[in-house]
């Protein structure tokens, strides 16, 4: 098993994620009249938007973190290689032979990462100009409009990274959990990742050196 | 209960501004008096505000052959066919009522100020203490019960009547016939038509905080019109394509000579 993340990491992950899920929902209760009942359940709408605004803090928080974490590994996209990868979609589309080798982060994370480094503080910076309304009101009605851009990017990118976090990559919903993936995940996966920390000597790992054969969690 | 469409019909030329109106208001909703300033105007308070649901604007113009006219106008909620503080209300506190009018059942307000930005003629005023807004339902109950809303029974000149839609119409377009001149009906052009008319004796731009030709808001409509059922369709569609890639694609699989073949990849 290789060390994929730590866990200030993961904790900075389902800090931002959970914040976010309950972000989607209490939002959704608000914008669509048929979801008033997410409220209800809250004790009224009132409360939803207090859990609303309040849940806005802690991850308005968690993206500061993960921003200043995760910018120079995911926010960087390097022009030649990561353009290849994006010409191919990295394999996921269609049958491609040799995807070009992803190190850290493909292409297609950097631009998750790139997308709520973007709208999330989109969205905290228009969320917190709708309550507190110091702007002239025609400058203000565009920052509803703002949220709901960002809101439809968040919403959309959510569920694809749900996907090829969990089913669509079996083996990767692991490093945000005990943090350790196989090697043969690393191989698949991230194959340049693997090779520079085994160059750099960084590669941190656990069990698999002692009994190979085994798999096991250990 | 479906009830006829009524029009409230300001005649802003019959205005002698004596605040009855705003006083009649008051008392029937009872809407606390709070400390104002005095900014050199009879106008008082300068603005609306959250306990202050209608006002009238006094405003001092010179026309073109340079005479000066004091200008009178009852502000307050215009009721919009097409409102957009009804668009935008996430709780359904604001709701057309079966008058055409737009009423508020405070107990739902959650307090947003979703509609204090959108609505384009600045009506809905925010209530801190109580974190709700406030503005003129024309007197919903008293319609309902037969009766006109407070202002308009204050009113000693006749400024403020209140009726069938189609007959206000015509009485207010007979009055702008009868003045001539710049006198026009404002209301019933946009918005869908607004259940509050206005006979003013100048041109719309003339007066003070009137907009020229209010509408809802583009950045609600992208919002609301456009955004809304994007989110939808977006997620929706991410969610079916990712079924379907995982169907016809497949997920991507670790290297699965795995972590016994490390040789080939490791040292």
């Amino acid at each position: 098993m290789i060390q994929a993340t730590d866990a200030f990491e993961r904790i900075v992950h389902w800090v931002m994620a959970i914040s976010c899920i309950i972000l989607f929902l209490t939002g959704l209760g608000m914008m669509f009249h048929s979801l008033n009942f997410i409220g209800t359940m809250m004790g009224g709408l009132k409360s939803l938007k207090f859990v609303h605004n309040w849940t806005a803090l802690v991850f308005g928080f968690s993206l500061i973190f993960a921003i200043s974490m995760w910018w120079r590994e995911a926010g960087v996209i390097e022009m030649p290689e990561d353009l290849e990868w994006i010409k191919c979609a990295g394999g996921y589309l269609w049958h491609v032979e040799h995807p070009p080798e992803s190190g850290k982060y493909n292409p297609g994370q950097k631009m998750f990462f790139i997308a709520v480094a973007l709208c999330g503080p989109l969205m905290v910076v228009t969320g917190l100009l709708m309550m507190f309304q110091i702007l002239p009101t025609a400058l203000t009605r565009w920052m509803y409009t703002l949220h709901a851009v960002g809101f439809v990017t968040l919403f959309a990118f959510f569920f694809v990274h749900v996907y090829l976090g969990t089913v669509g990559n079996p083996g990767s919903f692991q490093a945000m959990t005990t943090g350790w993936v196989t090697r043969g995940w690393a191989r698949k996966q991230h194959p340049k990742w693997l090779k520079e920390m085994e160059h750099h000597g960084t590669l941190v790992v656990y069990g698999e050196e002692k009994k190979p054969a085994a798999g096991g969690h250990g | 209960m479906q009830a006829t469409e009524i029009v409230k019909l300001i005649d802003t030329t019959r205005c002698t501004a004596c605040r009855g109106c705003q006083v009649a208001c008051k008392q029937w909703n009872e809407m606390p008096g709070k400390r104002t300033r005095n900014f050199g105007s009879y106008q008082n308070p300068p603005d609306l505000q959250w306990n202050t649901w209608t006002l009238i604007r006094f405003q001092e113009h010179v026309d073109s052959k340079g005479n000066f006219k004091w200008l009178f106008r009852k502000d307050g909620c215009m009721h919009c066919t097409d409102a957009a503080c009804v668009k935008v209300c996430p709780s359904g506190a604001l709701f057309y009522t079966e008058f055409g009018t737009v009423g508020l059942k405070e107990d739902l307000c959650i307090g947003c100020k979703n509609c204090v930005a959108a609505c384009p003629f600045e009506v809905p005023r925010y209530d801190g203490a109580k974190d709700r807004i406030t503005k003129c339902d024309l007197c919903h109950t008293r319609l309902q019960a037969g009766r006109q809303p407070a202002c308009v029974l204050s009113c000693p000149t006749g400024a403020l009547t209140i009726g069938r839609k189609d007959m206000m119409l015509k009485a207010a377009e007979k009055r702008v016939k009868e003045l001539g001149g710049d006198a026009n009906v404002y209301g019933d052009k946009f918005v869908g038509g607004t259940h509050v008319l206005y006979v003013l004796s100048e041109k719309p731009e003339v007066y003070d905080a009137l907009p020229k030709s209010p509408s809802v808001p583009l950045s609600i409509l992208v919002w609301k019109d456009f955004l809304k059922p994007v989110s939808l369709l977006a997620a929706g569609g991410i969610l079916v394509g990712s079924f379907l890639h995982y169907l016809i694609h497949g997920p991507k699989l670790p290297d699965d000579a795995g972590d016994a073949g490390k040789k080939e990849g490791g040292e």
